[in-house]
């Protein structure tokens, strides 16, 4: 590491710092919340904030399931289409009810995750995502009287112009629809075909309505009328606009958590946390003296530099991926243990500080290199087959270690180096090591030799 | 100096007395899968004066949950558990809980039974090929031993395993006699003691390396013993700093991570100890085996 190491070092400690400060005490002189950089075509508007997931804030979240044995006989859009098209007609009705930060995404090839924070009514979140809104217009059949049947081909909403709402005599909601281009040609030939009869308007196989015929339309337009209140009224014509579910969808898990709860999950956690880093600052200055000093310091630059890596990722922080944190913080003391013992042995030796401080480095590097590989691995397979809790834990878990190996390996190194320059910091006491006129006092017996590089 | 090749059978023994007693209950039936794993709702209420286990019994019943299995938790909350529930259904019992005894928080989940075969096969499926890996990762890192390396990650993989089943096994006497049930939490839990259980047993098998590399002459057993002495100081400080954080976490953390932290504790410790007292002494033990046989078949030539 030449000259530019520990001001490379330096820079991103300060980075970290910066970012991990909560925005609202940081404001001047940037006068958005987070990242904000212009430079000519290229712009980075990034806010910089903790994201908590739904069992730290609350909300509500679904596991969906696609039916595709409920698929209507003749559809071939392969699985993986309908699976996008569902996710992206979910993601319009979310979008128009205002819900901040929803997670929607495919998992498995036959399911979707719906995080909806700050949701906490069940049954609108059930509707919003598994309601198919599934418009048909059928006409009467003419071998079952008083029945009704699907054209040929099917007369749907796919091509529905926005609906909206309005109110017939002022008060009763009934929500307007137009089948739009080329759908209105075969509504107004309905009219004519049926003229004085009347015609079944369902949704999802349930007539709406069924209103007579009076009239030859000219356009595409129509009304739905129903037992409607003016919600209900909206909610379906919020659910035509974002357009049909491809597929029934059927909820395979569900969970709610009351924001309060998340709020005294994240105080607990954060005292445990703390509680936890005291504990192992404390033990390694009393165990280690300068050495732990220096884990000490390694440990919160790597508090620090974790912190500000989920905040800009972002990592979606739950109680899990708080735990992962929270355990790697132990690991991440593990490579210090690993150099300072290595350091000690190399002092007891007779090796001269500096020497020591470079052969402790050497030797405790594959150790702690293929020890970090081992959980790096167990964390990948974690968030492979993970859903949800597991994978947040995984993914803390796994930039945890990573991050612990570089403060382990450079930011140790650098300050050990540092500090031996100094001469007042140059008593092999400081380092837990008897100074040299005591050295051979400690017999080890034949194996002694296996200590000293030959 | 400690003996710890000398001794193996010693530990060895130590650690089947640790891990049958839980493989009994094991085998009893005493890990109990929660909804993640067998599918259905859980109800998790706060109230503002906890009603008896009783009057929710009733209400439940009332509501054709005659099959709701209700137990008081820590901090005054009561856990509702019946068969899985649509959304709809939930509504209306949580109102109708609220309505009959008071004002409640109550936090719904449920799982579909034809997911959590899933989420089982998952686990499963993680837990192997993780274990699959690691004697890879191992047999890479020891590659310099040629096929020997082999066995070094399996000895890393009985550990492993014994810590596995440790954890198990303690989990399944804490179901049986306190209901505690296991989620997808508790399979992280394990595959995080599998992680670490590797972690540690590598430090002390990259000692041993080293060792018979400083010392081409001398012979397997005390340069395995030589090793873990010199690894033992850094494997019970780890281990201690590691126990400090998941102590913190499980006394101040909250309920939902308690048994979380409660199998990390546990498989943390089992580890540490299976790195010292086992792991090496599987790869002696190999290597006296191997050399008996290899006496045997000398003595008839």
């Amino acid at each position: 590491m030449g000259r530019l190491g520990p001001w490379l070092i330096a820079i991103i400690a300060i980075v970290a710092i910066f970012v991990d400060i909560p925005k609202h005490q940081f404001s001047f002189p940037f006068n958005c919340p987070g990242i904000c950089l212009r430079i000519g075509d290229f712009a980075v508007n990034q806010e910089i904030k903790t994201h908590l997931g739904l069992d730290l804030q609350g909300g509500t979240q679904l596991i969906l399931r696609m039916q595709m044995d409920k698929l209507p006989a003749g559809v071939t859009t392969p699985q993986s289409e309908l699976q996008t098209q569902a996710i992206r007609v979910i993601e319009r009705r979310i979008n128009s009810l205002g819900v901040s930060e929803p997670v929607i995404q495919g998992l498995g090839d036959d399911k979707i995750l719906l995080e909806l924070p700050g949701v906490d009514d069940l049954q609108q979140a059930n509707e919003l995502a598994t309601r198919q809104a599934f418009l048909e217009i059928k006409v009467p059949d003419k071998d079952k009287p008083g029945s009704f049947k699907s054209l040929e081909p099917p007369l749907t909403g796919a091509n529905l112009k926005p609906t909206f709402v309005t109110f017939q005599n002022g008060t009763r909601p009934v929500v307007n629809f137009d089948f739009g281009s080329p759908d209105d040609q075969r509504w107004i030939q309905l009219s004519k075909d049926f003229f004085q009869q009347p015609v079944q308007i369902s949704l999802d196989g349930k007539e709406i309505s069924a209103p007579t015929i009076n009239a030859i339309f000219t356009t595409g337009s129509g009304i739905i009328e129903g037992n409607f209140t003016a919600a209900s009224a909206r909610e379906l014509s919020l659910l035509l606009n974002s357009g049909a579910l491809p597929v029934p969808l059927e909820v395979i898990q569900s969970s709610r958590v009351e924001p309060t709860l998340g709020r005294d999950s994240v105080n607990r956690s954060l005292l445990a946390g703390a509680i936890g880093l005291m504990l192992v600052a404390f033990f390694m200055v009393a165990y280690y003296r300068l050495p732990g000093v220096v884990a000490v310091l390694a440990l919160l630059y790597y508090t620090a530099l974790t912190y500000a890596i989920f905040r800009l990722v972002p990592v979606t922080l739950t109680l899990a991926g708080v735990a992962g944190f929270i355990l790697s913080i132990g690991m991440a003391v593990d490579a210090n243990v690993l150099t300072f013992e290595r350091l000690k042995e190399e002092l007891r030796s007779g090796k001269s500080l500096r020497a020591a401080v470079e052969e402790g480095r050497r030797r405790a590097f594959p150790s702690i290199l293929y020890s970090n590989l081992a959980t790096i691995l167990t964390a990948g397979i974690l968030y492979m087959f993970g859903t949800g809790t597991v994978k947040g834990f995984a993914l803390t878990l796994a930039i945890g270690v990573a991050i612990s190996f570089f403060t382990a390996v450079v930011v140790t190194q650098m300050l050990l180096h540092a500090a031996i320059e100094v001469s007042s910091l140059r008593q092999r006491r400081l380092y837990g090591v008897e100074e040299r006129a005591n050295e051979g006092r400690e017999g080890r017996g034949g194996a002694t030799a296996a200590a000293t590089p030959t | 100096m400690i003996h710890f090749v000398e001794r193996k059978q010693l530990y060895f023994i130590l650690s089947g007395l640790l891990i049958v007693p839980g493989l009994v209950f094991l085998l009893l039936g005493g890990l109990k899968p929660g909804i993640e794993f067998k599918g259905g709702t859980l109800l998790d209420a706060r109230f503002d004066t906890p009603p008896t286990v009783s009057a929710v019994q009733d209400v439940m019943g009332a509501l054709g949950h005659g099959e709701a299995k209700i137990t008081v938790a820590e901090g005054g909350r009561i856990e509702i558990r019946t068969f899985e529930m649509k959304p709809e259904e939930i509504v209306k019992t949580t109102t109708t809980l609220q309505e009959k005894l008071g004002g409640a928080k109550i936090d719904p989940s449920t799982v579909s039974p034809s997911f959590s075969g899933e989420l089982i096969q998952n686990s499963i499926r993680s837990i192997a090929l993780a274990s699959i890996l690691i004697v890879l990762l191992i047999a890479f890192a020891f590659r310099s031993f040629g096929w020997g390396a082999f066995r070094y990650g399996i000895a890393a993989i009985i550990a492993l395993l014994h810590d596995a089943a440790f954890v198990l096994g303690f989990f399944a006497i804490l179901g049986y006699f306190f209901s505690v049930e296991i989620d997808s939490l508790f399979v992280t839990a394990v595959l995080t003691i599998i992680g670490f259980s590797v972690h540690d047993t590598i430090v002390v098998f990259d000692r041993i390396r080293e060792n018979l590399r400083l010392n081409p002459g001398e012979a397997l057993n005390p340069v395995i013993n030589f090793s873990i002495m010199q690894t033992l100081t850094r494997s019970i400080i780890t281990s201690l700093t590691v126990v400090f954080t998941l102590l913190a976490l499980f006394l101040f953390g909250g309920f939902s991570v308690r048994n979380f932290a409660l199998a990390l504790l546990v498989g943390i410790i089992s580890g540490t100890y299976s790195s010292i007292f086992n792991a090496s002494q599987i790869v002696s033990l190999w290597q006296e085996i191997e050399d008996r046989v290899r006496h045997r078949a000398t003595a008839t030539a």
